[in-house]
């Protein structure tokens, strides 16, 4: 997630989550919760791979490799 | 005892200027000190991320020219001229240049992170990205 900070990172372990480990279920709802959050103050979020084009997500996608998350961008 | 009094309040009386010193110094100072680290550090954490999200073609690119070239996904002669740091963001068509973007996210941050997410936008989100653009 960018921010004025610097990027905050936060991460996700869908195989622990997908056994029911309750802490990785929790960090999931967590980043869920970010994304939403952001994305209601007009923040986009996109699932990204080093090396290919971004893509545009509206809803997190647990089984991304990594989303990547901008503040609400407007024009100057 | 009355000489470790003594002894006491003559150490305290001489500390106690280096202590109203100390503390007009940490007042005076403490937003600059601590805001110089932070912004240093969000600015590194940042170059690390762009590097990570570029090819090292792409990369090598920005830092010796001074802008990143992201094609179009919907207009194949289409291409977008990154700034390295704050400016307008050029497109050309056909290797011409056709408009100028002014867009910038609402809350400052790290020159780096403001690359990426021009790219982000354009490869991810162009019809919004260029709706939002003041274009001239």
């Amino acid at each position: 997630m960018l921010t004025s900070q610097g990027d905050a990172v936060y991460t996700w372990d869908e195989e622990k989550a997908a056994a029911g480990d309750p802490g990785a279920i929790e960090a999931i709802r967590e980043a869920e919760r970010i994304i939403r959050e952001a994305q209601s103050r007009g923040g986009v979020a996109f699932r990204v791979k080093p090396g290919q084009p971004a893509e545009r997500i509206d809803h997190f996608d647990e089984k991304a490799e990594e989303i990547i998350v901008i503040p609400r961008l407007v024009g100057g | 005892m009355s000489e470790i009094l003594v002894h006491a309040s003559e150490i305290a009386s001489n500390l106690f200027p280096l202590l109203v010193m100390g503390l007009v110094f940490w007042l005076v100072f403490r937003n600059p000190v601590c805001r110089i680290p932070k912004r240093a550090d969000a600015e590194r954490r940042a170059e690390v991320l762009l590097r990570q999200m570029l090819t090292e073609e792409e990369y090598q690119q920005l830092s010796s020219q001074g802008y990143l070239k992201v094609p179009s996904p919907t207009v194949s002669n289409r291409v977008y001229l990154i700034p390295r740091y704050r400016g307008l963001v050029r497109v050309h068509e056909s290797g011409k240049p056709v408009m100028r973007l002014c867009i910038g996210p609402v809350e400052p941050v790290p020159d780096a992170d403001v690359v990426l997410m021009h790219k982000l936008m354009i490869e991810g989100n162009e019809e919004d990205y260029l709706r939002t653009a003041n274009i001239f």
